[in-house]
């Protein structure tokens, strides 16, 4: 303790209190001045620059039609940033028409060249800020820039020649991403990865296949879950070669993918991926046989509401409820399977959609059971409590819905 | 005992040097973090995110006591964020009020028997109902729990997304909100298990269906020098904390959290005095046992604008019930201080917390003691007490006008010259009387815990209204 005591003493305080204090006062002073100046400075810049822009889009037709020589602004950069800005919020919202004709004024207008030559020689912010418009123009010209900015260093600039690629929704730039990430391995994050591919591989998934028979660990998961994504039913029996793949997001994404499949086909293979030992491939399997609004997919999705995960069991009921008109034989089994969970789900699950008034009006009609388990059933719709039996294990359950069905 | 008193008054004046140069570290870090983030935002572009069908659903759980006037425009508000996949769950917690009949009235709520798995415990439910008017709308009807905590576990009891995101019923989110703050979980979804949100404070701005239609600070001078601190802890220690990793606390009035991780902690402590700390602690301390590489962000983009308490016995209140959900979360995780398992939350984070946060008001208050004892017995250096009070006072200022600045830089909500110039006065103008009061509530609030007076006293609410309306 007296140690500490002496090294306190040695430090000094008193002699260093009035530096600090100095130092302090300092700080304050310029932190405020800095906040004051700064703040006169924008206003003053943001006043001229309104004004300017108000100016520019009085005389926008003249503008982009050429009417204007363009070299008038296009030798200014404020003003050239301001009419990049006009053209690029236009962009967002116009029509086929309208695109075509802004494309064509920032070709004209050499806009795009401008920064394809910023995208390749630029380097930092400077480039990304580069690479950010490029992509918002749509130019099929600014690809190979954009590929070229898939290889820089920082991340940030990679994500915006990433995110620029995928603007462009063609497959020529779902290519350029496709043999960047071949080469590259997975250096982003997946989610602007997958957006980006989503968006690109739209009109024609079967790009990606190649790819994804040679593609490894993290980024075969990302490429498989673009696959799900993506698929048509173009794709057909490719997607069954990852059903039995030992990556779980494939297998998921074969299952989500297999939606858009022929139902002949796709319900055996979808049936199997119920049975997954991983939930969420299970999950898919299960949404997907939901999506195919076949009535083979009824056993399959009855057993999907006995599963041990509870969004597996919600999804299945969800399935089942799209059978409108089955859902007497259907209530019917579910309450058969004497599972609670998977009974709630279904009632939640219909209740959802609200159809229990109806279910509750065709199960009064029907002529298929007898009054006795018609009375029963329509107590359980009521009360939402499964009846007393015996206990049935979920084997015999399942074995007695599937001879129903 | 003069020769103590000398050195403790020393050693208080390097208490808080290291408190002050603390913080400066951490503005230093947020200033430059702040910077790179809204670089990023330049083509991060969250409308693109808002159509795409990659995102992970979520499930809001806005727990509401006693809402009956503002429960309908904040459900609204709730059903109208930017998300593709939401499902928004009030948990009505015992409401004596109206609150129920509102909601069944204005969103045709009919009872439905959702799948209810009580994996964290709660008060009992007595109801679950669905609306008529948009099915993504659940509402938990349970019978009162005690706290918040209690009526965020029954809604997530009935959630059914990979995601909740916890907020207060009464506090008014921007549109992008939901977006914004998924950022961080979409770019890694493996590793980020919860982000929070900054906070912001409502008060004095203009409302307009529950919608945020212009910034403005407020007018009394106890809710502005909130809005400093808010500035302060949540634009320089939060965004600091989290880009260590270390972030400890993730406010109750908005933040995201992965479900499965949430239910295999039991979800929120139910007595839990400061609940949101206490689930991050919980949840640092099971993932580092677990030795899982995990990431808990934060967003600093302005998302969620809450009321702060308008008058003093609130604010003492508030602050009093903060401390002692201080000492109730590092009490119990004492073990985890200075254990290598437990990284940086161990060795620095919490370290901190105790020192500078939950001892604070008790070091301070021995300071003023050994100063008065000394000046009594005459051993207090007059010329060095003035310089210490002008170091402290003008160190102090740099921090809160330094959270000005990065506001100012990055931000930039509050327009008004007016503002500004009030909210810069403010930071010279806190130091007194209010710290020292602020000082008494703290010492109050350990007080209390101590004595296991942990009762919750609410705060008067103004509620979704705009000051320009009254």
């Amino acid at each position: 303790m007296e140690f500490a005591f002496e090294i306190l003493r040695k430090l000094n305080p008193a002699a260093l209190v009035l530096k600090a204090i100095l130092v302090a006062i300092v700080a304050d002073s310029l932190l405020l001045a800095y906040i004051l100046l700064r703040r006169t400075y924008r206003k003053r810049y943001f006043a001229k620059r309104d004004a300017r822009l108000l100016e520019l889009r009085q005389k926008w037709d003249a503008l982009i039609s050429g009417e204007i020589p363009y070299e008038t602004w296009r030798k200014s950069p404020s003003d050239r940033r301001l009419v990049e800005t006009i053209v690029l919020d236009a962009f967002e919202i116009a029509g086929p028409q309208e695109s075509a004709r802004l494309l064509r004024f920032l070709r004209a207008s050499g806009l795009i060249e401008k920064r394809i030559f910023g995208a390749r020689q630029h380097r930092g912010w400077r480039r990304h800020r580069a690479l950010v418009a490029l992509g918002r123009m749509r130019a099929p010209e600014g690809i190979p820039a954009l590929a070229e900015g898939l290889r820089d260093r920082a991340l940030e600039t990679r994500l915006a020649a990433l995110r620029g690629l995928g603007r462009m929704a063609c497959p020529e730039a779902a290519e350029e991403i496709l043999i960047w990430v071949g080469e590259s391995g997975l250096v982003v994050p997946e989610f602007p990865l997958q957006s980006a591919l989503v968006q690109c591989c739209a009109e024609r998934p079967q790009a990606l296949l190649p790819y994804l028979k040679h593609a490894q660990g993290a980024v075969r998961e990302v490429l498989g879950r673009v696959l799900g994504e993506v698929a048509t039913p173009s794709l057909g029996a490719d997607l069954l070669q990852f059903v039995d793949d030992d990556l779980d997001e494939l297998r998921a994404a074969a299952a989500r993918a297999l939606s858009h499949a022929e139902p002949g086909m796709a319900i055996d293979v979808l049936s199997e991926l119920t049975q997954d030992p991983v939930w969420f491939v299970r999950l898919r399997a299960v949404v997907s046989l939901g999506k195919l609004g076949h009535v083979n997919t009824i056993p399959v999705l009855l057993r999907g509401l006995t599963d041990s995960n509870r969004l597996v069991r919600l999804r299945a009921a969800e399935g089942l409820v799209g059978f409108r008109t089955e859902m007497v034989q259907i209530f019917e089994k579910t309450v058969a399977t004497q599972d609670r969970y998977g009974f709630y789900g279904y009632l939640t699950a219909l209740e959802n959609a609200g159809l229990q008034g109806k279910l509750e009006a065709e199960l009064k009609a029907t002529t298929r059971i007898s009054k006795q388990e018609q009375a029963v059933l329509l107590e359980v719709l009521r009360t939402g409590a499964l009846p007393v039996a015996q206990p049935v294990s979920p084997d015999i359950a399942m074995s007695a819905v599937a001879s129903r069905s | 005992m003069i020769h103590f008193l000398e050195i403790s008054n020393h050693a208080l004046f390097y208490y808080y040097l290291a408190s002050n140069l603390s913080y400066l570290i951490m503005l230093i870090i947020a200033v430059k973090t702040s910077a790179a983030h809204q670089r990023r935002l330049e083509s991060s572009m969250p409308g693109w995110i808002k159509r795409s069908p990659l995102v992970p659903p979520i499930t809001i759980l806005a727990p509401a006591h006693n809402e009956e006037k503002s429960i309908s425009v904040a459900m609204r508000n709730l059903l109208d964020l930017d998300y593709a996949e939401l499902e928004v769950i009030v948990i009505n917690d015992g409401s004596t009020d109206a609150t129920l009949e509102v909601m069944q009235r204005e969103f045709g709520l009919r009872p439905v028997r959702a799948v209810y798995v009580p994996q964290a415990m709660s008060a009992p439910v007595r109801g679950l109902y669905r609306s008529d008017v948009d099915p993504r709308l659940m509402v938990v009807d349970k019978e009162p729990g005690g706290s918040k905590a209690d009526a965020v576990n029954a809604g997530l009891n009935a959630a059914s997304s990979p995601y909740v995101c916890v907020v207060d019923a009464d506090s008014v989110l921007e549109r992008d909100a939901l977006l914004r703050i998924m950022m961080p979980v979409l770019a890694d979804p493996k590793r980020v298990v919860c982000v929070g949100g900054i906070v912001r404070v409502l008060n004095g701005s203009e409302i307009e269906a529950g919608r945020i239609r212009r910034v403005r600070l407020p007018r009394k001078s106890i809710e502005t020098i909130q809005v400093v601190e808010y500035l302060r802890a949540f634009l320089i220690g939060r965004e600091a904390w989290a880009q260590g990793n270390m972030l400890t606390i993730i406010s109750g009035a908005f933040g995201v959290f992965r479900t499965d991780l949430v239910r295999a902690l039991g979800g929120y402590r139910s007595h839990a005095i400061g609940e949101d700390f206490d689930l991050v602690a919980r949840l640092h301390r099971y993932l580092r046992e677990k030795g899982a590489d995990y990431r808990i962000h934060f967003v600093p983009d302005p998302v969620c604008w809450t009321e702060v308490p308008s008058d003093l016995q609130s604010l003492g209140r508030q602050r009093a019930r903060w401390q002692k959900g201080l000492l109730d979360v590092l009490w119990p995780n004492r073990d985890m201080l200075f254990r290598p398992r437990y990284g940086r939350i161990g060795c620095f984070a919490l370290p901190y917390l105790w020192l500078f946060e939950l001892l604070a008001p008790v070091i301070e208050l021995a300071g003023i003691l050994t100063i008065v004892m000394a000046a009594s017995l005459g051993a207090l250096s007059r010329e060095f007490f003035i310089q210490f009070l002008i170091f402290g006072y003008a160190f102090a200022t740099v921090i809160s006008i330094g959270a000005v600045l990065q506001e100012e830089l990055t931000y930039k909500r509050y327009n008004d010259w007016q503002d500004v110039i009030r909210l810069v006065s403010y930071c010279f103008l806190e130091h007194f009387p209010y710290r020292q009061l602020h000082m008494v509530w703290r010492l109050q609030g350990l007080w209390q815990y101590l004595r296991g007076d942990v009762v919750w006293r609410p705060m008067k609410r103004q509620g979704l209204r705009s000051p320009a309306t009254d």
